[in-house]
Parts: C-alpha cells; sequence; structure tokens
C-alpha cells in the first residue's frame, strides 16, 4: 500500500512535469481568455531603463483611447535583444510590433520578418508624409515600407564654450573645414603641467566605432562599398577611404589632439575627457546629450560635422514594424500608426529627435540652437553602407573595424596596407556569402 | 518516457522497485533528454545546414567544417583558447594548491580566510570584470597608478593586443577558491598518522609535501586538471564583457566565436559546428590526460587500473 502511494505521487509530479513542458513555452497570447473581445498585442524592444518611460506614457494613451486593445510591452536590454528576437521568431512567438535598428533592416526583411507596410496604408491611419526628411528610408527595402521610424540621429560635434572661451578661440560654425578642425583641435590641446603629456585635448573622437566612421569616408568624397553591393575592393582601401583614415588616426598619433581610447569593447571609444571639461570637442551622435546638458563642467555648443571635399553625414536609425507572425494584423497597425505618428511624438520628443515634422516644428526644435543643428543635418545624408548589402555586418563591419584598430593602436602602422587587408578580407566574406545564396 | 526502457523479466514486486526507480530519477531523466541530449543531437544535425534562424535550414553535409578549415577567425579562436588554456591550467593547479596548503593549518580564525579566498568564485562573473576593466585602465586604473609608485609606466593592458590575454589571465586568478576548496577537501582526507610518523623519522615539511601531500593528493590534483581544463575552454564572460574579443582578435576565446556567429551573424549551421569541433577538442584532451592517469595518480596508495 505504502509503496503504491510512492509510485503515484511520483507518477503525478512526471506528469505534471511532462505537460508543464509540452506547454507551449512563450504561451503568446493574441486573445484574452475571457473571451471579452480583448485583443493583445506585444511589442518588443532593446531599450531599457529610463528609456522605457515614453513607451509606457504612449502605451497608456493608446489603450484609454482603445479599450479593447491590451499592449504588453516586451523590453530586452543590450546585446541580447536581437538574439532573443531571433528565436522568438523561429519559434513563431515573435512579438506583434517589433522594433529594430536601421543596419537590422534588411536582413530581417530578406528573411520575412517583417509585413510590407502596404496593406496597414490602405487601411488607413499611417500616413508617410508626416515625417522629417531622410527619416523613410532606413525602413525601405526594394522600394517598399516596413517599418516606420521612431528615434534617430545624425552626427555633430559638441563643443565646450567654456573651454573656447579660456583658449580664446571663437566657435566652430558649419560650413568648418577638416583643416579648421585640426587647427582649432590643436589650439585647444594643452600640456599644462608640462609632464609631455597633454591634459586638456582637442577632440574626443568615437575611436573604432564603424558606423559613425561612414562619415569621414564619405566627407573625403569615398564609400565603402559599390553601388551594386558586391565589391569592396576598390572602395574600402580608394584614396578617399585612405585620405579618411589617414586623417582620423593623424588625429590621435600625428597631431595627438585626440584621447587615446580608453576601453575599446565600449560604444565610442569609453573616454571620458569631455564630460569631465578636459576635451574641448566631442564627435558623436545625440544619445549622451541630455547628460551633457546637465553637467556643471560644460557650457554646451552643438555645430555640424566639418566637410571635406562633401559635407556629408550619416543617419542612426530605429523603427517599428509589424512582424510576419502577428495574428491581429489589423490592430497592429492600428497601434503602429499610433506609436509612429503625431499624438506619440509629443511624447518622444521630450526623449529623443522626434521624427514627425509638425511636432518637431511646433514644439520650435528645428530653431533651437542645439536641437535644430541634429534635425538640419538630415539634409546632407548619405546613404549608409548596409543599405547596399544585407551582410554588411558579418563581412565588411569586423574588417573595417580591425582596420582602425591596427591604426589606432599602432602609430607605425601603414594605413593604405591595412585598407588593402580589410577590403580584401571584407571581400572574401562577402564572396562567400553571395555564392551561399545562389 | 519510462515505458520505452526495456526490463527484463522480474517477479511483480522487483518490477515494481524497479518502476518506482525509474520514476524517482525520471525528473533528472526528463530534464538530460529535453534540455541536454535532445539539443546536443539537434545541434549535430544543425552543424550540416545552412540555417539562418528565420528561414528554413538547408542540407549541405559538411561544408561548414570544410569551410572552418580556410577560416582564419577559426584558427585564432583556436589559437587564443589553447594559449589561455595552457598557461591558466596550470597556475590554477599550483595557485590553488598553494592557497590550499595556507589555509589548511587549523588555526583560530583561519575560516575566515578560507571564506575571503573563496568568495571570489561565487560572486557573479560580470561584477568582477566589470571592477577589473576599472583597476585596468590605462590612465586612472588602480594598477597603473601603483605601478607609476615604483616608478614603472603600466602597459595599456585591454587595449593592447600583446596584453590582453594577460589581463584576461590577471582577472581569472580570483576563480582559485574553487580548486581550493576541493583540494581542503583532499587534504582533510590524508590521514594525519602519516605525518606524525614521518616526522619522527626527521621528515621536514618540504619533504612532507613532497612525498605524502602530493602523492595522496594526486587523484585531487587530477579531478582539478580535468575540470580546468574543460572550463577553460569555455572561457567566455570575462572577453565578452571586457573585450569583445578585441582588439585585432587577440582575445577571441573559441565559445565567444560561436556566440559571435550564431547570435550575431546568424549562422547557426556554422556555429553548431564550431561547438561540435570544441566538444571533440575538449573530450580529446580529457581522453588524453585520463590516458596519463596510470603514470601519475595514486587511489589509496595503489596505482589507479
Amino acid at each position: 500500500m505504502k509503496q503504491r502511494i510512492h509510485v503515484s505521487v511520483v507518477l503525478s509530479v512526471v506528469v505534471l512535469l511532462i505537460t508543464a513542458c509540452a506547454a507551449p513555452p512563450a504561451a503568446a497570447p493574441t486573445a484574452a481568455p475571457q473571451g471579452s473581445g480583448t485583443t493583445v498585442l506585444r511589442v518588443g524592444t532593446g531599450d531599457s531603463g529610463e528609456g522605457l518611460t515614453p513607451h509606457q506614457q504612449i502605451i497608456q494613451n493608446f489603450e484609454d483611447q482603445n479599450k479593447d486593445l491590451l499592449v504588453q510591452l516586451e523590453p530586452v536590454a543590450g546585446r541580447d535583444y536581437y538574439a532573443r528576437l531571433l528565436t522568438q521568431l523561429a519559434a513563431k512567438a515573435a512579438p506583434d510590433v517589433m522594433q529594430i535598428g536601421d543596419d537590422a533592416v534588411p536582413s530581417f526583411v530578406k528573411k520575412g520578418a517583417f509585413v510590407s507596410l502596404d496593406d496597414c496604408l490602405k487601411q488607413g491611419g499611417v500616413d508617410l508624409s508626416i515625417y522629417l526628411p531622410g527619416l523613410l528610408q532606413p525602413g525601405q527595402v526594394n522600394g517598399k515600407q516596413y517599418l516606420l521610424p521612431k528615434d534617430y540621429s545624425t552626427l555633430a560635434v559638441y563643443y565646450n564654450k567654456k573651454l573656447f572661451d579660456a583658449a580664446g578661440v571663437p566657435y566652430p560654425k558649419e560650413g568648418w573645414t577638416w583643416n579648421d578642425l585640426l587647427d582649432v583641435a590643436q589650439r585647444l590641446t594643452k600640456d599644462t603641467n608640462n609632464d609631455g603629456q597633454p591634459d586638456q585635448w582637442g577632440i574626443q573622437l568615437p575611436a573604432t566605432w564603424t558606423t559613425g566612421f561612414e562619415y569621414w569616408v564619405a566627407a573625403a568624397g569615398g564609400r565603402l562599398i559599390s553601388q551594386d553591393g558586391k565589391s569592396f575592393v576598390g572602395y574600402m582601401d580608394s584614396p578617399e577611404t585612405i585620405r579618411a583614415v589617414q586623417f582620423y588616426a593623424d588625429l590621435y598619433n600625428k597631431y595627438k589632439v585626440a584621447p587615446p581610447p580608453a576601453d575599446l569593447a565600449q560604444f565610442g571609444g569609453g573616454n571620458s575627457e569631455f564630460d569631465n571639461g578636459q576635451a574641448a570637442m566631442r564627435l558623436f551622435g545625440r544619445w549622451p546629450q541630455s547628460g551633457i546638458k546637465k553637467n556643471p563642467n560644460i557650457d554646451l555648443g552643438v555645430v555640424a560635422p566639418p566637410q571635406d571635399k562633401v559635407r556629408a553625414n550619416v543617419l542612426f536609425w530605429g523603427g517599428f514594424g509589424v512582424a510576419t507572425t502577428a495574428k491581429a494584423t489589423e490592430a497592429a497597425c492600428k497601434f503602429l500608426s499610433y506609436y509612429t505618428g503625431e499624438q506619440a511624438a509629443k511624447v518622444w520628443k521630450d526623449w529623443a529627435l522626434p521624427a514627425v515634422k509638425s511636432v518637431a516644428e511646433s514644439s520650435g526644435l528645428t530653431k533651437d540652437p542645439i536641437e535644430g543643428v541634429w534635425i538640419g543635418e538630415l539634409n546632407h545624408l548619405v546613404p549608409r553602407a548596409y543599405t547596399f548589402t544585407p551582410y554588411w555586418n558579418e563581412t565588411a563591419d569586423p574588417a573595417l573595424r580591425k582596420a582602425l584598430e591596427t591604426v589606432l593602436l599602432d602609430p607605425k602602422a601603414d594605413v593604405a596596407a591595412a585598407l588593402r587587408q580589410a577590403a580584401q578580407d571584407a571581400q572574401r566574406a562577402l564572396d562567400e556569402q553571395l555564392a551561399k545564396t545562389k | 518516457m519510462t515505458a520505452i526502457i526495456a526490463m527484463p523479466r522480474l517477479s511483480p514486486s522487483r518490477r515494481r522497485e524497479e518502476l518506482t526507480f525509474y520514476l524517482f530519477i525520471s525528473p533528472w531523466l526528463i530534464g538530460l533528454v529535453l534540455f541536454t541530449l535532445g539539443p546536443m543531437l539537434i545541434s549535430l544535425l544543425v552543424s550540416f545546414t545552412e540555417w539562418d534562424l528565420l528561414s528554413d535550414p538547408a542540407w549541405i553535409g559538411t561544408e561548414n567544417y570544410r569551410r572552418m578549415l580556410a577560416d582564419p577567425l577559426f584558427w585564432q579562436a583556436l589559437k587564443v583558447t589553447a594559449t589561455y588554456t595552457a598557461v591558466y591550467v596550470p597556475c590554477e593547479l599550483i595557485g590553488g594548491l598553494a592557497l590550499a596548503l595556507l589555509v589548511r593549518p587549523k588555526l583560530r580564525g583561519i575560516r575566515v580566510f578560507r571564506t575571503i579566498f573563496y568568495l571570489p568564485s561565487v560572486l557573479a562573473g560580470v561584477a568582477f570584470v566589470v571592477v577589473w576593466i576599472w583597476l585596468l585602465n590605462p590612465r586612472g586604473g588602480l594598477v597603473n597608478l601603483l605601478l607609476a609608485q615604483v616608478g614603472i609606466t603600466g602597459p595599456r593592458w585591454l587595449l593592447d593586443p600583446n596584453w590582453t590575454l594577460v589581463s584576461l589571465l590577471l582577472m581569472s586568478f580570483w576563480g582559485w577558491g574553487r580548486a581550493m576548496v576541493i583540494y581542503l577537501a583532499g587534504l582533510q582526507s590524508i590521514p594525519g598518522e602519516f605525518y606524525e610518523a614521518s616526522a619522527i623519522d626527521g621528515a621536514g615539511g618540504w619533504r612532507q609535501l613532497r612525498h605524502i601531500t602530493l602523492p595522496l593528493l594526486t587523484p585531487t590534483i587530477f579531478f582539478n586538471l580535468i575540470l580546468s581544463i574543460i572550463s577553460t575552454f569555455q572561457t567566455f564572460t570575462s572577453a565578452f564583457i571586457a573585450t569583445d574579443g578585441g582588439p585585432l582578435d587577440s582575445t577571441l576565446f573559441f565559445v565567444l566565436y560561436i556566440y559571435r556567429k550564431a547570435f550575431q551573424f546568424r549562422d547557426m549551421g556554422y556555429a553548431a559546428a564550431l561547438a561540435w569541433v570544441l566538444f571533440g577538442v575538449v573530450l580529446l584532451l580529457t581522453v588524453l590526460v585520463f590516458r596519463t592517469q596510470r603514470s601519475w595518480v595514486y587511489y589509496g596508495g595503489e596505482r589507479s587500473e
């Protein structure tokens, strides 16, 4: 008798375990169980921390207006976001509305992760004419719109007026050139205690940040990949690219106006000189700006990046699209158009640059001496390299990064040779990818 | 689950006992099959395919394994991992033993020291890697500030490809506590009479260590060696957090490369093939070490067979 009890208890535990494992893992609910007619929408984002506040606020507003829809935000922080999204997609349990970054768009769309927004557009509600210039292209593949803009940044040069005033150097102005940059940076680099090491630097640069580096290549009149997306050789090692890399490396190693990178594993090199009031300028995106504005060491000014042969800038972009696995497509469309529309932009604008033109204008941001610079840069965009090939990230990006590491870490490195090597490595990887897809 | 296990003809009571046995181990058995053996088998299949997670996998035979031979990063990852293992494993074996001998005497308060030395191994890896990143900062970092005090210009640690592995090695020494605890357990099992007898015969501390402690500790050393080889080949956290494989691929550990191929570049087939190669390498090394067991590991005074 006793033994029988044992067996039955264990048996029931086992059955429980098996059924628990057999249940669908993500339990993706598209409809609430009560039959109340409520549809649940899942939204995936890679934002975290404070960045989630506007999401929650907009979702709240949306739910207040749409009592039959329940929106569930699923944030995954950091580098794990795409990995998570991909496994969810493979398991057909992905969020209905997903946020991804610019360079992930071609590969996600190519693999059929997002629905084309044609149907959404027909359904009404989505209006493509409301956005600032240049903000729709990153969400397009082969002329079709798949994602709509959430936020974005261009590149610009932050400068600390305090250091400029102290040195009696006039503030940089739009239309300045690479030579001007070097000149200003040299005048602001100072060794105050004469130990042979600068205590104040001219400009803090973003180290081996490859996507940001596209600006330098474009400004020198070059490009990193051929128009047909098949060649790196002849582009990554062109005289223009060599000039860009040489100038960039010289700022670090020859003229020593840029503080050496502090941590290459960190986005932008991990330097803190600009924040500490020890660097007069900083080339970067808008992301750290709210912190910089509050920084007592800094009296902030922002200016367009300098030009060389070409007045160029590049766009960094995040957007939302509807997953092909979404069941309630109509509701997802409705939410998407709200999330990327005018009402939501009024919330986004307090956290990032708003994508909707009318909101940017009515809030005075386009005329603002700082925000106006970031937004105005949208008129000088050159297409990013990833728009020419879906394989940028696994082919050219590591090769370019390695070339930048080589020339930044070794002052004696031969720039042309490093880029030739990079172009060949990238080309070999790309040819392999192209051969595989045949 | 249990029904498919073939059972010999047994009396009803024995049979019930057998059934109970399997039922009791079944949670573990199911876990093993579902979460370890199953995925392993699937990964073996995946390694013969081209799969980006989003579209269906396509069978490409041994192509992934052939591609590896021509992949410079594969060789680099293997080189980095092997170099690191070759240096780290002896360090941990000797260092862990030294720590264990140090905290072995039953003195008042010795437990406090044991705890202190063991503590880092239970801390989250990420936390102390982050602390080490600060310590190793080439300018403001504590390590270089201390070196400057004695007139040495410290290297650029995590930024200099020649020093990155050394930096990671420095960080990993926090982990010696794990080996220490196992050694301590091994030391406890050595009978005190051996030391008393040898002391009467006039053996000093060094001779006792050489002729009593070490020989009797060989099973523990052997165990630590195997564990250490396996876990070092799987080094990931420090490289992922501190250097992301760079600069110039100088810290591209094998598991980091697998992760990158799988989740950054979505090349699941290739990543699975890499994982199986790693499995093969570790298995081979383990078998080799097991082979040497006979010549140097003693169990209860007799050589093991």
